[in-house]
């Protein structure tokens, strides 16, 4: 299985973040979406240290859509642009020096 | 109102009206008219130009109308009244026109509108006119004016016609022109049907008339029948083919023997409509064919024209044509009743000339037995009572007259029967002439009278029969001496008019003026005429007469009582008058034939015996002499054929009291076997045999080659076949007619032994010859049938003279099923023999007992000098031996040819086994190696492979495995034979397909064979191992097995066929993970050159695995290289890459700068680290270069053969090349290092060493990896950093990253079917594109959003982020292929 960490936590406003770490993938996509599914209600996904997103994460992803928020990383944003989810979530762009 | 009411009209009031005065008549009627009814008015009140133009018409006696006023009222005078009016008088007075003449008006109205509005008259010609003035619709003609009436004023007010009616005129003349057609010549009409067909011609000219004729015949039974008819279709009801004696139904009355007037409205059939009439026929008239006195013998019907009335005129016309068909056909049938007559008379007459001819021929048979023995007798009683021998004088005499009779009778016939075979040939006339006027002398002398022959030259021969001319002069001469007593006989020839004239002339007793007439009619004898003889047939003058004519010539005769008679025969020069086939050419033969002999024994007799001791010189008759020819050639036998008994003894006592001995037998079947038992020396037969005649026997004998040769003389007493005769001479060798004379048969009888003897001479000499040859000797007919043969081509042959003629297809041809092309090859030849007048050839035949022959034929084409016929003659030479030699030989030659050229075993075997196929035209030859493989190795030339040979042959053919080697055995219906082959064993097999044997000389062929070929296999072994051995060690110093990814090479060695040269690359994987890299050029070429190279190579590629510094490398290698024989100058560039980082260090020796072509097309030459080649300075320190290739650059590095050129500097190749380099900086490596030779190569090939090494940066990126999601991970991880290297925009990267990583993930997933299943992930980056390939071994499938909805969002997402994505599902797994624009 790919190495993957996910850290859940919380915001100082109290909004459950769950900051992932590493690369998300056929492998490991199941956890993702069991520590979504564990921080229950409206929940913060923080990608911004993930490199590699595919279409087994994004399925997790858009199976939440109703209930999460996303922060990530510039090079993900083509991604999500293009599989539609950041018209259903809302996305913020967390590391625009890269580009 | 009607006309006829027109008597009640008003009363003569008006009488008196004196403008109608001029007509009492008309006149009356005219004023009669209500005339206030009309325009016009009373009469009182008409203008004067009125009534001047009725007074006119009134008192004109030519017929006229007129019109006037506005409604054209009409008037007429009383000639038209009569004339045209009719019935419509009185009626019409007084009325407008147009009712008048309502039924014409469409013709008669345009023209008075003419006149009327133009004022100009009109003319017209017996118009045509269908009146309605009788109570029926009438034919008219009339010829009529129409002028205009002017009123008092000038104005045009009415019209005038002055008419005449044409109708009896018109159609009296048509109906003369029928009458007269009908009579027209009929000299040419010769048949009764002709003569109908002729009349129906002429009467279906006349249409109007006649609009339907039927011509009915009646037939002896009392039908009739329709012979012909015009006007009606044939098969119209009233038309009828045949009809019954009796009977209602009928149309015609059959039996009418006067005419009928028939109503067509009664029968059931209307007539037919005709042509020029609108309406058809409603009568018709019946006239019986007849001739006066006689009863009919048929009936012309004619349908009637119903515009006129069948008058006493019509009813006579028509009865007139019948007489004209009747008078027709009469005269036909008794023309044809005389022309039969004439032909029965003319076959009574043939009839009689044939009865007569045959009579006459009948009396040769008994003439010659009666005067053969008188001969006979008079010979042996020379010495009896002269009383005897006066009395066999008589017989003899008078047996000579009546064959003279026969004879002149038959000629008279055969001219009659137009059968006289004249051949009229150029004779010189006076010459011939004075030659037969030379037999009569004798008897002119002994008649004590004068002989004048003067006969000077001609200045041209005349074309004269010379047997005729005979009978012409004998007669005239025999007649001359006949009737005179005193004076002189001339014979006098001249040339006159341009014709020969002959004239005989006598001073004898003259003919009467009322006898001459008759002197040349047949059988007409002069009465009371004085003359030596009473005798004589008078048929002589009459026979002289006809055959002169034969000749185209006159014979007249000129005579006066008492003082001679002068006979002048004129004959034309030429041969114009002959028939075509009849002249022939001269032939050499004396003129005077046995026929004078008669003539003039016949005339000495006449004459007072001559005192004793003068003997009259009879004219010898050819050269028989009678004492020779009763010598007959020794020992010879005749056999007599004939079927008449006395005749059959009479000849055998004349042949054995001539010597021979004599077989006799009835008839041609006897002669036939009698022949073939033993064959005579001479055959005689009679032509006329039942069964088998003569010449049936003949054919026969000729036909058969035993029999061919025996000669026949034919007796004929039938003298219409001597042309049959003449016919069959190439058939008979000689033919008498009879009568003959005994001495002229016995002469012609030892002539023909004698012939026949020396023909027997010559052939038994020409045999001797024939067989005394070594050389088989035939001769051919045009046929092709062999006809004659020597022992010699017996023995060749086994084939017999008693088979003979041998017929083509010959029985010593290959059979034709079993050797088709042995077959086909005797076949051309021998059509090369029927056609070429000479040649030779070479062919396959079988002796009798079945053995192969070759023999050699030489053949000539010859014309048999007898027969003119086309001959083939040849000798043939047992040639077979000769023969298998030179196939051997040849087939030696050529297995070694071939096994020296093959450049492999497999290649040599199987080129030998084609060789055997076609040497033995064999289905199929295969080889089998019985080696240390598991299973025998095959080779076929049908490409069998071994599982597919029938078990029974792959059992044969294993178990032959141990047979002794190189002796040929049968095998499985084929041949087999074992021989060495380098891996054991090898069994050869052929099949020669069916029936064909396999000779001895075959085997020993095969034997031969199969040693050379086992020799040259194990030769193409040896040499195969040494030149394998050779190319491993080759290869073994030319360069790595393997090369690293992103690099390619090319290898051209100049020196065939080595394949290594001076120049070399090198590849070295360095311990540290890096590449070390070398491309050097040894000075030279060739083996030692490549000696060299091997050395520098290995101690290049040993030191950079100890310190991979190139500079120190090289600086290393100077001493080694010192230290070699040959390797001073050496160019070599070595460098290290770092194939993660691109960086490059290098050190040159002395070789040409590396080339290195940036991906937008920038390109650099690697010129540091520079220094000399290699041992010129050793111990000084080397430079090194460095370089970091970008990524996607291209590196290529080469040896001096690819750029250096004569005449060119080093600089221009270089250029050419960086520009090939900067061209193909897009492909692929490989493609590349081609690209670059081929640009590179000079037109005749590159003619140094030249070594090429190409590297792109980075290497591609080839990963393979076990399907399981667990090596996802660290496979992006490799592709990451690959993709680093690339050095590509981020997100560039990234797209890249997760389209492969989604493909890959597909993979993973679909390809674990087995735990072997792999994945390979292959990536590769040119200039501006980057290809990825992700292969699995499974199958994907189709895209379920529902059930997965992930993966199909994978592929969704690979096909945005990429540029270009295909999935190819196969068989064995799924080819993920994807490509992006990085540029």
């Amino acid at each position: 299985m790919t190495p993957l960490t996910l850290t859940p936590g919380h915001r100082a406003d109290g909004t459950a973040v769950l900051t992932v770490t590493g690369e998300i993938d056929m492998t490991n996509a199941r956890g993702l979406h069991e520590a979504i599914a564990e921080a229950g209600g409206k929940v913060v996904v923080d990608l911004t240290a993930v490199d590699y997103l595919d279409s087994a994460g994004l399925s997790v992803l858009f199976s939440h859509a109703d209930r999460i928020e996303l922060v990530a990383p510039g090079i993900l944003v083509p991604l999500l642009d293009i599989t539609g989810i950041s018209g259903l979530v809302t996305v913020r762009v967390q590391d625009e020096e890269h580009f | 109102m009607k006309a006829q009411d027109a008597d009640d009209g008003p009363d003569a009031a008006a009488i008196g009206t004196d403008v109608f005065a001029a007509d009492d008549g008309i006149g009356g009627d005219l004023a009669r008219v209500d005339w206030s009814a009309t325009p016009l008015g009373p009469p009182d009140g008409w203008p004067q130009s009125l009534r001047t133009a009725v007074s006119i018409l009134l008192s004109s006696r030519f017929s006229m109308w007129m019109a006037w006023g506005p409604e054209l009222t009409f008037f007429c005078n009383s000639a038209y009244r009569t004339g045209t009016l009719g019935r419509k008088y009185p009626w019409a007075l007084g009325r407008p026109a147009r009712e008048v003449w309502a039924e014409i008006w469409s013709d008669i109205g345009p023209r008075i509108e003419g006149v009327m509005t133009t004022g100009r008259a009109t003319w017209d010609e017996a118009l045509l006119l269908f009146l309605e003035r009788s109570g029926y619709t009438e034919e008219t003609y009339h010829t009529f004016s129409y002028s205009p009436l002017h009123d008092d004023d000038g104005q045009v007010v009415g019209m005038l016609c002055v008419v005449s009616e044409e109708t009896e005129r018109v159609i009296g003349e048509r109906r003369m022109a029928t009458l007269r057609d009908l009579g027209s010549d009929p000299s040419v009409v010769r048949t009764e049907q002709q003569m109908l067909d002729f009349s129906a011609r002429q009467m279906d000219r006349n249409p109007r008339d006649l609009p339907f004729t039927l011509t009915y015949l009646h037939e002896d039974d009392g039908t009739a029948r329709l012979a012909c008819s015009t006007g009606i279709a044939p098969g119209h009801a009233l038309a009828p083919a045949f009809l019954p004696a009796t009977g209602q139904a009928a149309p015609w009355p059959v039996s009418a023997t006067e005419p009928v007037l028939i109503d067509l409205d009664t029968t059931p059939h209307a007539g037919p409509r005709r042509g020029d009439w609108s309406l058809p026929p409603l009568q018709a008239l019946l006239v019986p064919l007849q001739q006066q006195g006689v009863a009919p013998h048929g009936f012309l019907v004619v349908g009637l024209n119903r515009f006129r009335t069948p008058d006493e005129s019509y009813r006579g016309f028509v009865e007139l044509v019948a007489g004209h068909v009747a008078a027709g056909t009469v005269s036909a049938r008794s023309y044809q009743a005389q022309q039969r007559r004439a032909d029965e008379l003319a076959e009574l007459d043939r009839a009689k000339t044939a009865f007569f001819s045959n009579i006459s021929h009948e009396f040769r048979t008994p003439l010659t037995l009666i005067m053969g023995p008188v001969e006979e007798l008079r010979h042996r009683l020379e010495d009896a009572d002269p009383l005897i021998l006066e009395e066999l004088d008589v017989i003899r005499r008078n047996g000579v007259r009546l064959g003279k009779l026969v004879n002149s009778l038959l000629d008279f016939s055969r001219i009659e029967a137009g059968r006289a075979q004249a051949h009229y040939e150029p004779v010189d006339l006076a010459r011939a002439t004075a030659e037969l006027a030379s037999v009569f002398r004798s008897a002119v002398d002994r008649a004590g009278l004068g002989y004048d022959v003067d006969c000077p030259p001609l200045s041209r021969p005349v074309h004269v029969d010379p047997a005729m001319w005979e009978k012409v002069m004998l007669n005239l001469l025999s007649n001359a001496v006949k009737f005179t007593f005193d004076g002189s006989i001339t014979v006098r020839v001249r040339e006159e008019s341009g014709r020969a004239v002959v004239t005989v002339a006598d001073t004898g007793v003259g003919v009467s003026e009322q006898e001459r007439p008759r002197l040349f009619d047949r059988f007409h004898r002069i009465e009371n005429a004085r003359s030596r003889s009473h005798e004589g047939s008078g048929i002589g003058l009459a026979l002289v007469r006809e055959l002169v004519e034969l000749h185209g010539g006159t014979i007249g005769a000129s005579s006066a009582e008492g003082v001679g008679t002068t006979f002048t025969i004129t004959l034309p020069f030429g041969t114009a008058h002959l028939p075509a086939d009849a002249a022939v050419g001269a032939r050499t033969r004396g003129v005077v034939s046995t026929t004078a002999a008669p003539y003039v024994e016949e005339a000495l007799h006449w004459l007072p015996p001559l005192p004793a001791g003068a003997e009259a010189a009879l004219p010898t008759v050819e050269s028989s002499d009678p004492v020779a020819a009763d010598r007959p050639p020794t020992d010879a036998r005749v056999l007599v054929v004939d079927d008449n008994a006395d005749m059959r003894e009479y000849l055998a006592r004349l042949m054995t009291g001539a010597g021979y001995r004599v077989t006799t037998v009835v008839d041609g079947t006897g002669a036939l076997e009698s022949v073939r038992a033993d064959p005579p020396d001479l055959v005689v037969s009679d032509v006329m045999m039942p069964g088998l005649d003569g010449l049936g026997l003949v054919a026969a004998l000729r036909s058969d080659p035993r029999t061919v040769s025996v000669p026949v003389v034919l007796l004929s007493a039938r003298a219409g076949q001597e042309a049959s005769i003449e016919g069959l001479r190439s058939g008979a060798d000689d033919y008498l007619v009879k009568p003959f004379a005994a001495a002229e048969l016995l002469a012609r009888v030892r002539a023909n032994i004698q012939l026949a003897r020396l023909r027997d001479h010559h052939a038994r000499w020409h045999s001797a010859l024939v067989d005394s040859l070594q050389e088989a000797f035939f001769v051919c007919d045009e046929d092709g049938a062999v006809i004659e043969i020597n022992t010699a081509f017996t023995e060749i042959l086994g084939y017999e003279p008693e088979g003979l003629p041998y017929r083509p297809v010959h029985p010593w041809w290959p059979d034709p099923a079993a050797e088709p092309e042995a077959h086909q090859e005797v076949g051309n030849a021998f059509g090369r023999l029927l056609r070429s007048e000479k040649g030779s050839y070479t062919v396959p035949v079988n002796h009798r007992d079945g053995h192969r022959l070759w023999v050699a034929v030489t053949f000539n084409q010859v014309d048999e000098p007898d027969t003119g016929r086309r001959l083939i003659v040849g000798t043939l030479r047992d040639v077979t031996a000769e023969h298998y030699a030179i196939q051997r030989e040849s087939a030696l030659a050529s297995l070694s040819t071939l096994l020296s050229r093959a450049s492999g075993l497999p290649e040599a075997l199987s080129g030998a086994l084609e060789e055997l196929h076609d040497l033995w035209h064999a289905a199929c030859v295969l080889a089998v190696v019985l080696g240390d493989e598991a299973a025998p190795v095959l080779t076929a030339t049908d490409g069998s492979r071994w599982q597919e040979l029938p078990a029974g042959l792959r059992d044969a053919l294993v178990g032959l495995g141990t047979h002794p080697k190189l002796s040929p055995v049968g095998a499985y219906s084929g041949t087999a034979i074992v021989l060495e082959h380098p891996d054991g064993p090898m069994v050869l097999w052929l099949d020669l397909g069916e029936r064909r044997p396999f000779t001895g000389e075959d085997e020993l062929l095969l034997s031969l064979l199969a040693g050379h070929l086992a020799q040259g296999l194990a030769r193409v072994h040896q040499i195969d191992q040494q030149r394998e051995t050779a190319i491993a060690l080759q290869r073994a110093i030319l360069g790595p097995s393997h090369l690293p990814t992103g690099f390619a090479v090319r290898y051209e060695p100049a020196t065939q066929p080595l394949e290594v040269g001076g120049d070399w690359y090198d590849t070295v994987p360095l311990p540290d993970g890096r590449i070390g890299i070398v491309v050097g050029d040894c000075v030279g070429r060739g083996l030692e050159a490549a000696a060299v190279m091997g050395q520098l190579r290995s101690a290049c590629r040993a030191l950079l695995l100890q310190n991979a510094v190139p500079a120190e490398v090289l600086t290393a290698l100077d001493h080694f290289a010192a230290g070699i024989q040959g390797a001073a100058c050496t160019t070599v560039f070595c460098g290290v890459l770092d194939s993660e980082s691109g960086q490059l260090v290098y050190s040159s020796a002395g070789h040409p700068p590396g080339i290195l072509v940036e991906p937008d097309g920038t390109t650099r030459l690697l010129e540091e680290g520079r220094a000399t080649p290699l041992a010129v300075r050793p111990g000084a320190p080397r430079p090194e270069g460095r370089y970091v290739m970008p990524a996607r650059s291209t590196l290529l590095l080469y040896t001096d053969g690819l750029v250096e050129r004569r005449r060119r500097s080093l600089d221009v190749g270089i250029g050419q090349t960086a520009a090939a380099v900067q061209d193909g900086r897009d492909a692929a490596v490989d493609e590349l290092a081609s690209h670059v030779m081929d640009r590179l190569a000079p037109d005749g090939g590159y003619d140094d060493d030249v070594a090429l090494l190409v590297y792109r940066h980075p290497a591609p990126l080839d990963i393979t990896f076990p399907a399981e999601s667990s090596q996802l991970a660290p496979v992006r991880k490799a592709l990451r950093g690959w993709l680093a290297q690339c050095e590509l925009p981020r997100h560039i990267a990234q797209n890249i990253l997760v389209a492969a990583g989604e493909a890959c993930a597909n993979a993973v997933e679909h390809g674990h079917r087995t735990s072997s299943d792999t994945v390979q992930l292959r990536a590769e980056a040119r200039v501006d594109k980057l290809h990825v390939s992700v292969v699995d071994t499974g199958r994907w499938r189709p895209p379920e959003p529902a059930a997965n909805p992930h993966r199909g969002r994978g592929l969704i997402l690979m096909r945005a982020l990429m540029q270009r994505v295909t999935v190819t599902p196969g068989p064995v797994g799924t080819v993920v292929d994807m490509q992006a624009r990085i540029a």
